[in-house]
């Protein structure tokens, strides 16, 4: 029988994103099928950071992605982006932020000690075939949109699929 | 003995050492060695696990100090 294991990332804090992908890296070096999904503030390790505001007055298409362009019909998608910036470098600790230095002094811990940062476990989760999987519900209320994600290949899928994996899986976490 | 691929993963910590593992043995014939070296302190126990799952046998495991040296064959 085949081995697979779900991971289910619903919190945006540092802290629990590690130790997910972690869990996620280390299940797929034992050759485990491992789906991670992605849900509410999860989403926000896998977004590109981008700036706010662009002094450039045209889009310059060599440079074009330098801040975000939401596809968006009301003001509260560009309001709750403004305060949601994401960013695999940039996720809040969820014990001792300290109004920001919690995660600058957590990261250098970790590399003092040889212990990769988040960004490196994205990395690498997806050159050992981890699979990304959104919530479509997700990318509706936040106005995401796949490209504009630090991994490729990221499915959006919905909680049908979601059941259908966690049922097969041997290993489901919520995190 | 004859080693094809040598890892090196000496001050990485839990998971690096499995994830470099699984990166290089992905594009290896079976039969071929390859020596992995670290110092984390659950080195030797995950390295082993790790080749137990992928059914790997493990040839040789030196230590020097907190360095430890697995050959191990793909």
């Amino acid at each position: 029988m085949e081995r697979k294991v779900t991971i289910l990332l619903h919190s945006g804090d540092l802290d629990k994103a590690l130790a997910a992908f972690i869990f996620a890296n280390g299940y797929a070096a034992l050759g485990v099928e491992v789906k991670m999904w992605f849900m509410i503030w999860g989403h926000n390790c896998l977004k590109k950071r981008r700036s706010l505001f662009s002094f450039r007055k045209q889009l310059d298409p060599a440079q074009e992605g330098a801040y975000r362009v939401l596809e968006t019909d009301n003001i509260l998608q560009p309001m709750v982006e403004m305060l949601n910036r994401g960013g695999a470098k940039h996720l809040p600790l969820s014990r001792l932020n300290l109004m920001g230095l919690g995660p600058l002094l957590f990261g250098r811990m970790l590399s003092k000690k040889g212990i990769p940062d988040l960004k490196e476990l994205i990395q690498s989760a997806n050159e050992l075939g981890v699979k990304f999987i959104m919530c479509q519900i997700c990318f509706d209320a936040f106005g995401l949109s796949v490209d504009d994600l630090i991994v490729p290949n990221v499915e959006v899928k919905g909680v049908t699929a979601y059941a259908k994996d966690t049922l097969e899986a041997q290993v489901n976490l919520f995190i | 003995m004859k080693v094809d691929k040598e890892i090196n993963v000496v001050g990485r910590s839990c998971p690096i050492p499995l994830i470099s593992l699984t990166k290089e043995v992905q594009g290896m014939q079976k039969g071929q060695v390859v020596r992995i070296t670290g110092n984390d302190p659950i080195f030797e126990s995950s390295v082993v696990d790790c080749c137990q799952e992928r059914g790997h046998t493990i040839l040789d495991t030196t230590r020097e100090g907190r360095t430890i040296s697995i050959v191990f064959a793909v």
